[in-house]
């Protein structure tokens, strides 16, 4: 056997996926991506039973399939599988599958966290999707507007809200993980100017993730404590205001679509090349058009608020947002157009379904234009226009292109190809139901039938129309059941497709099939398209010629990179197979569940069985010091095997997942202050607390214990181990009374949180600030027994790092509470 | 890439400077402006009532608004110097696998996001120009 054949086999069984129940352990990228690909499309698939039960229901007038209490559940379960457990999650998927492939890495920076963020989208989404053959799923719409939603009896909206924040922790998690895989990850030499299209769209798309769900899990937050606690956010005769969560959840909503769209079309930007035999044109107004979008997506929120009676002013500012996304969204349309224009097509079904999209997603941007403004929205406002509009842009938008890259990239996945026959099958069903289907809904809308009502009067004259729309959705169902099928159906006996079925140029395509490692070797990259512009490039892949090309350490190990220019700067060692992720996502699964039904108990022990697991996992296989400083990638290039601080990819994720937590506390100190800008007297008149001593006490023992952590930090660096771990105790004890503080401010001056939304937002900073301050004590226990262990030193540096960065979070948000709460009240 | 192209590469080094961050000024900029009229405008009416004229935060806005383009202006300035010694062989496609390539798309990148945030600036101002109450 040659060396080659050892590194080889070396390589095969460091990555090898476990055998038979313990396969579900795997934490790799290529099994959890398929997991939760196929999760996302059995999802999808329940949702769009529930869609056929609608259109069979509205089929003809005065229909009696299903009662009103009944297709409330179903509509709305509809609307939340969709969105909360296909459009989003699936963006998740597919990047996690495909992404690491792409960017030439063996595998995400976390793998762990892959696998728990997939095992909290399936507990929470079994949860919400059964709830409806317990006649108890949320019937509010997928919005849960209240009052509707928290004045009603059933659990329903308990179980959408504890279930999606339960995803929602998912959704972060994969965006902290990708967010890192594309500026850490990426092979050496892949500049970021030849970072393929989909890692920018990725990297756009992670930030927005963390801007725009935040918002919704403050929101979700409110919202449960009115729901348990009776503390009144939303109820307008103790001071709440309903309004409050329609922001809330639209500064969720809106970014929300561009982050379910902007993936999908990404997915556009690499299939469109392919097919066109030649680069993208404009790669860099795509660039611009990623960017600009997201950013001007968050300027959009209140244009689903337009009928709520803010001023004309408000509207207006939204309005002007709303038309001018339409121009970076337009630029990257006509990216794709003048490509296929530029190049010579090849016909195939992935370009079919790329085609649809963009004539779907036309259609749908248009109607946008038209209801963004105000005036026609208010015609058309929870009208049918408004679902036909919605549907064009997220079929078009994002469906179309998933079933494009689900055809492009079975091959790479499966080792197959899809039946050409039976997907241009699926197409033009799929196309010309879609169409049959919701094109009428326009009229129906204008015609004044408001969505969400389960029948009408045959005198109405939507009859026609409605039963067009029904027809079109069979159509429809029939084209993604053929498609479903032959993803599905056994093809033992098919030849393996080719290496590089489609003659792409993008590196994902360079692996060959079934190396659960990935490419060979790493490769030095010096242009966009390489297996095009180099034709060398597979043989020296394969030869080994690059980087990390062997595992003789029998660990897991993948390149980071520098962000801009992609130097190699470590040698990063991942996680193997474990069941941790698992058992956290069930601890944690178990809290939400049982918090719904008020099973304290029960709650506390899946809390405990959480906290266990993830401190486990912590304290095997994070910065685990390496048996030595560094080690050859190849070439004889010597990189180190652990770095902490700023260059370490921990460091980044904590700074990423502390960003969406600060912007969460945003969205409630958003909320403390719309509810001065509601009441002409705020605090209420009659009401003291919670006092500025209190706040004062607390924000000063806050800023304590950051400074000695902080400093634990620094004399630990200096070599004075023993003097850190004091310092973290004296900093543990600081934050205690700091707790303590905090909640004796509210306390002492008797607020109680269920007569007004005043002290029911003070407690609720109060009780976020007490929660991070209890983290952050934990954190400092961490260090302080890692350290006691010798699995923190001077030279290892990176707990404490992330621990300090996590600090500085905690203290800004414990010193603006303490200054809000404390101070506020007597500028007013 | 050829030895001819890279060796243009050096001769037309334009410096660098232009990072991730750096390309998001101009948006982040659009991004204030954006909120400063909003939340400006929306406490304005809720503690004056619908009746009240817009005069006062209509000048809030328009100076938030001037302040925004001067912003974006300076931004645009710096990156069309890179541009103007980055054009010399009409190569839009910055393709190339060199630390000054990266920085030059970049800058490129920025200086569209420029047009982009100032139209978008203008366009949140405009209905500022022609309503008159908080109505």
């Amino acid at each position: 056997m040659t060396d080659r054949q050892a590194e080889e086999q070396q390589l095969a069984a460091v990555w090898e996926s476990p055998k038979g129940w313990r396969y579900w352990s795997d934490v790799n990228n290529t099994v959890v991506g398929l997991w939760y690909t196929a999760t996302a499309f059995a999802f999808m698939l329940f949702g769009g039973v529930l869609a056929l039960i609608i259109r069979t229901q509205l089929a003809v007038p005065e229909n009696t399939l299903v009662e009103a209490e009944t297709y409330n559940q179903v509509f709305t379960l509809h609307g939340t599988v969709m969105m909360f457990l296909f459009a989003v999650p699936i963006f998740e998927a597919v990047a996690i599958l495909i992404l690491p492939g792409m960017l030439g890495a063996r595998d995400l920076p976390f793998p762990r966290l892959s696998a728990f963020g997939y095992w909290c989208f399936l507990i929470g989404g079994v949860f919400v999707c059964g709830s409806i053959f317990f006649n108890s799923a949320p019937d509010a719409g997928w919005f849960m507007y209240p009052p509707l939603s928290t004045e009603q009896s059933g659990i329903g909206a308990d179980i959408w809200l504890l279930g999606l924040s339960f995803i929602e922790v998912a959704s972060i998690a994969a965006a902290v993980e990708l967010i890192v895989g594309v500026l850490k990850c990426r092979a050496p030499g892949m500049h970021i100017n030849l970072t393929p299209l989909y890692g920018w769209y990725v990297l756009v798309v992670g930030g927005m993730i963390l801007f725009a769900f935040p918002p919704l899990i403050a929101g979700d937050l409110l919202f449960e404590l009115e729901r348990l606690l009776d503390w009144p956010f939303f109820d307008v005769t103790r001071g709440g205001d309903p309004i409050l969560w329609q922001h809330l959840f639209w500064i969720f909503g809106h970014p929300e679509v561009y982050i379910i769209f902007l993936p999908a079309i990404a997915l556009l930007a690499m299939i469109v090349p392919t097919f066109a035999q030649r680069p993208i044109a404009g790669y860099s107004w795509i660039v611009l058009s990623a960017l600009g979008t997201g950013f001007l997506s968050f300027g959009l929120w209140v244009h689903h608020m337009f009928t709520t009676g803010l001023p004309s002013i408000s509207l207006g500012f939204f309005s002007a947002a709303s038309e001018a996304v339409a121009i970076p969204t337009g630029i990257q349309i006509f990216a794709f157009i003048s490509t296929v224009m530029l190049g010579s097509v090849v016909r195939s079904v992935p370009m079919l379904f790329c085609l649809g999209a963009l004539a779907i997603f036309v259609l749908g941007g248009l109607t946008g234009v038209m209801v963004a403004v105000a005036p026609f929205d208010f015609q058309v406002h929870d009208s049918y226009f408004i679902v036909a509009h919605l549907h064009y842009t997220l079929i078009g938008g994002m469906l179309f292109p998933v079933m494009a890259g689900i055809v492009y990239y079975y091959p790479m996945v499966r080792g197959k190809t899809l039946s050409r026959k039976l997907g241009i099958w699926s197409f033009w069903l799929m196309f010309a139901g879609f169409n049959i289907s919701f094109l009428p809904m326009h009229l129906t809308g204008m015609l004044g039938m408001p969505r969400r009502v389960f029948t009408y009067g045959a005198e109405r004259g939507w009859s026609e129309l409605n039963l067009l729309s029904t027809v079109g959705a069979f159509v429809f169902a029939a084209g993604f059941l053929i498609l479903v099928w032959d993803c599905v159906r056994p093809r033992r006996q098919e030849p393996d497709a080719p290496r590089n079925v489609w003659k792409a140029g993008t590196l994902e395509w360079a692996a060959r099939f079934g190396d659960n490692y990935g490419l060979r070797s790493i490769p030095h990259i010096d242009s966009r398209y390489p297996l095009w512009d180099d034709k060398d490039f597979t043989r020296k892949l394969d030869a080994g010629e690059g980087l990390l090309a062997s595992a003789e350490e029998g660990k897991r190990e993948t390149l980071v990179t520098s962000v801009l220019d992609a130097k190699p700067i470590q040698i990063l060692r991942v996680a193997k197979p474990g069941w941790l992720p698992m058992i956290a996502a069930i601890g944690l699964g178990a809290v939400f569940i049982f918090m719904t039904f008020k099973w304290w108990i029960p709650t506390a022990l899946g809390f405990a069985l959480f906290l266990w697991a993830t401190l486990r996992w912590l304290w095997t296989g994070t910065a685990e010091i390496p048996e030595k400083e560094s080690k050859d990638a190849g070439g004889g290039l010597m990189l180190p095997l652990y770095v902490s601080g700023v260059r370490s990819s921990g460091w980044w994720a904590m700074f990423i997942t502390m960003t969406g937590d600060f912007t969460a506390f945003l969205a409630l100190l958003f909320g403390y202050f719309f509810f001065w800008t509601i009441h002409p007297d705020f605090p209420p008149p009659g009401v003291t607390g919670p006092g500025w001593v209190w706040p004062v006490m607390a924000g000063m023992a806050v800023m304590l214990s950051w400074g000695l952590t902080f400093a634990s930090r620094l004399v630990n660096a200096a070599g004075h181990p023993g003097q850190a771990r004091f310092l973290l105790v004296a900093g543990g004890i600081a934050a205690l009374v700091a707790c303590l503080a905090v909640l004796a401010g509210p306390w002492t001056s008797g607020l109680d949180p269920t007569t007004h939304s005043y002290p029911a937002i003070v407690w609720t900073l109060a009780i976020w600030v007490v929660a991070h301050l209890a983290t952050g004590v934990l954190m400092q226990g961490y260090c302080f027994a890692r350290s006691l262990h010798g699995k923190m030193t001077p030279r290892y540096d990176a707990d404490i790092w992330n621990v300090t960065l996590y600090w500085h979070f905690a203290a800004i948000m414990g010193v603006v509470t303490c200054l809000v709460i404390g101070f506020f009240p007597m500028l007013t | 890439m050829t030895e001819d192209n890279a060796v243009k590469e050096v001769e037309r080094e334009t410096g660098s400077g232009t990072d991730l961050w750096s390309v998001i000024i101009a948006p982040f900029i659009w991004a204030a402006h954006f909120l400063v009229c909003y939340v400006g405008a929306a406490i304005y009416c809720q503690k004056l009532g619908r009746d009240a004229d817009l005069g006062d935060i209509r000048l809030l806005v328009l100076g938030a608004t001037a302040v925004a383009l001067v912003g974006i202006g300076a931004s645009t300035f710096r990156l069309w110097r890179v541009r103007g010694r980055s054009l010399t062989d009409n190569d839009f496609e910055y393709e190339h696998d060199t630390p000054e390539e990266r920085h030059r798309f970049l800058s490129h990148v920025a200086l569209m996001l420029c047009v982009l945030s100032a139209v978008a600036v203008i366009y949140v101002t405009i209905p500022m120009l022609y309503l008159s109450s908080c109505r």
